[in-house]
């Protein structure tokens, strides 16, 4: 589903300064696989994001999303790998002036969906997410943990085959994790590929689940059901 | 209508609501431009309707004396001259008009000012031979070799006159047009400017929607849209401004000026089509510039 090959990307800081975000980094996710990217800040997680929706392209080696080739794929087709992949936040960037179901709809609207299928489709992912009682609700009228859901129904509402979540639960306290983390469990068991970007130790040792771990832009371990630090 | 166009329309309608002042500020400026561009549309159709009837038919004309101003030129007199000008090499045609001929021109010519026609009898109207000119420039030869020939009541360069008129026109008409582009160009940043503010103030939106895949006209459109809708008013405005004042100014001048004819509301109506596409070009244009500039950022 995901395989990336001799990956390196750099930043240009200055004339000569540079930064190395990414190097030569070689992976591959199966299909329906739930993985972890841990690693401290600046180790190239965010990086790594990036480049799978190709809002970042690298500066050398090869990158497969969803059978897509994104080292030559034309800019035209970005919306169509995209909509391969559903995108959650850490702040969840829920828009302020629509409702919860306004928001999910929302994602189905701009590509192009038709109003049946929305009117199906939104109540059905808020029952996924735990809202049904919600979808009339604004975003400030909810918990942090509530708007995460929020943010993964719209991640989720188009059928993604990969989600991907950087720092889903970095704004949330550890009882309301623990109910994300459930969430994206289940999402992952309809056969989704889950990627997330965290910091969060406890959940990545309570999910046992593969842990691939940055630092300073390399692979420094790939472990399946792996802990966040070393084990032992 | 589906919900995609109903989604972009609602969007620029939002876009346009935002800051209402600056989209008013937007439609006078480009209704500033077009009205000036519009003028010199207009402008040019005055000159090609004044002058058509002079450029190119006729460079000289020999006007025949009919006993007003000289004894009236006889047959005989007017045989030798039309020969002798056929024998001249620097004349191309020649072409006698009688004075019947010279009123049915006149009347054709000014058949929208009746006063004007009611003044002018059939008979004041002399009998010329219109001459063109292998090279215009050799007016003088014409005028030196036939002025005293008998009959010959005057020799006009009509280019002399038409010269003149064209010089100044097209003075008037050139300050017109450099000051329509530069207004443009400062409507074309104006529009630049709005829609980067309209871009910025819902780049959460925009965000959303790339990374959910919408395509990247999508994106755009509404954008594009709320600049199209502000040209296309500003189009209609300038437009409206020329249909109030120019039939007027117009009317008002065929009644100071009586040899020439004038453009009325047809010229003006003609005006709008090209108006419209100049309001819609210039914003279309400067919109996605802007947007490039944004998306690229």
């Amino acid at each position: 589903m995901i395989k990336l090959k001799n990956v390196t990307k750099t930043y240009k800081r200055g004339a000569d300064d540079e930064v190395v975000a990414l190097d030569d980094v070689s992976l591959e996710v199966a299909k329906g696989e739930f993985v972890f990217i841990v690693g401290p800040s600046g180790s190239g997680k965010s990086t790594f994001m990036k480049l799978l929706t190709r809002e970042q392209v690298p500066d050398s080696g090869e990158i497969w999303v969803a059978g897509k080739d994104l080292t030559s794929l034309r800019s035209w087709k970005i919306p169509a790998l995209r909509r391969e992949i559903g995108y959650v936040f850490q702040d969840f960037k829920l828009l302020p002036n629509k409702s919860v179901a306004e928001n999910v709809a929302f994602a189905l609207e701009v590509i192009g969906k038709g109003r049946r299928e929305i009117e199906r489709r939104v109540p059905e992912v808020l029952e996924l997410v735990g809202l049904e009682g919600k979808a009339k609700a604004m975003p400030h009228e909810l918990s942090g943990g509530q708007q995460q859901r929020v943010s993964v129904a719209r991640a989720f509402v188009n059928s993604p085959r990969i989600l991907l979540c950087d720092e889903p639960t970095g704004n949330l306290d550890p009882s309301t994790s623990v109910g994300i983390m459930k969430l994206l469990d289940r999402i992952n068991r309809t056969g989704a590929t889950v990627v997330m970007a965290t910091h969060d130790q406890h959940i990545v040792d309570s999910m046992r689940r593969r842990v691939i771990e940055l630092e300073n832009g390399a692979v420094v371990r790939d472990q399946s059901r792996g802990v966040y630090g070393y084990a032992g | 209508m589906s919900a995609r166009w109903r989604y972009i329309i609602q969007e620029s309608g939002k876009g346009l609501r935002r800051n209402p002042l600056m989209t008013v500020a937007v439609i006078l400026s480009i209704t500033v431009s077009l009205t000036l561009l519009g003028a010199t549309l207009l402008l040019r159709d005055q000159i090609d309707l004044a002058t058509d009837d002079w450029v190119d038919q006729v460079e000289v004309s020999i006007f025949l004396c009919d006993g007003t101003t000289c004894p009236p030129i006889t047959d005989e007199q007017r045989d030798t001259l039309r020969s002798d000008l056929e024998e001249q090499p620097v004349v191309e045609e020649v072409i006698f008009e009688s004075k019947d001929e010279a009123y049915e021109r006149f009347t054709e010519l000014f058949k929208d000012q009746p006063n004007l026609l009611e003044i002018v009898e059939p008979d004041i109207l002399p009998a010329s031979f219109r001459v063109s000119l292998v090279d215009p420039d050799e007016f003088l030869v014409i005028a030196q070799q036939f002025e005293a020939y008998p009959g010959v009541e005057d020799i006009v360069d009509q280019r002399e006159i038409l010269t003149q008129f064209l010089n100044f026109t097209r003075i008037v008409r050139n300050g017109a047009l450099a000051v329509a582009v530069i207004q443009l160009a400062a409507a074309a940043l104006l529009i630049g400017n709005t829609i980067l503010m309209s871009a910025f103030a819902r780049r959460e939106q925009t965000a959303i929607m790339k990374l959910v895949g919408a395509s990247n006209w999508y994106i755009r459109l509404p954008f594009l849209m709320e600049a199209v809708i502000t040209g296309i008013l500003g189009a209609l405005v300038s437009w409206g401004l020329l249909y109030g004042v120019v039939p007027r100014v117009t009317e008002g001048l065929s009644r100071e000026v009586l040899l020439m004819p004038f453009i009325g509301v047809q010229e003006v109506i003609a005006a709008g089509p090209p108006l419209l596409l100049a309001g819609f070009g210039i914003a279309a244009i400067s919109s996605i510039v802007a947007l490039w500039f944004f998306q690229d950022s």
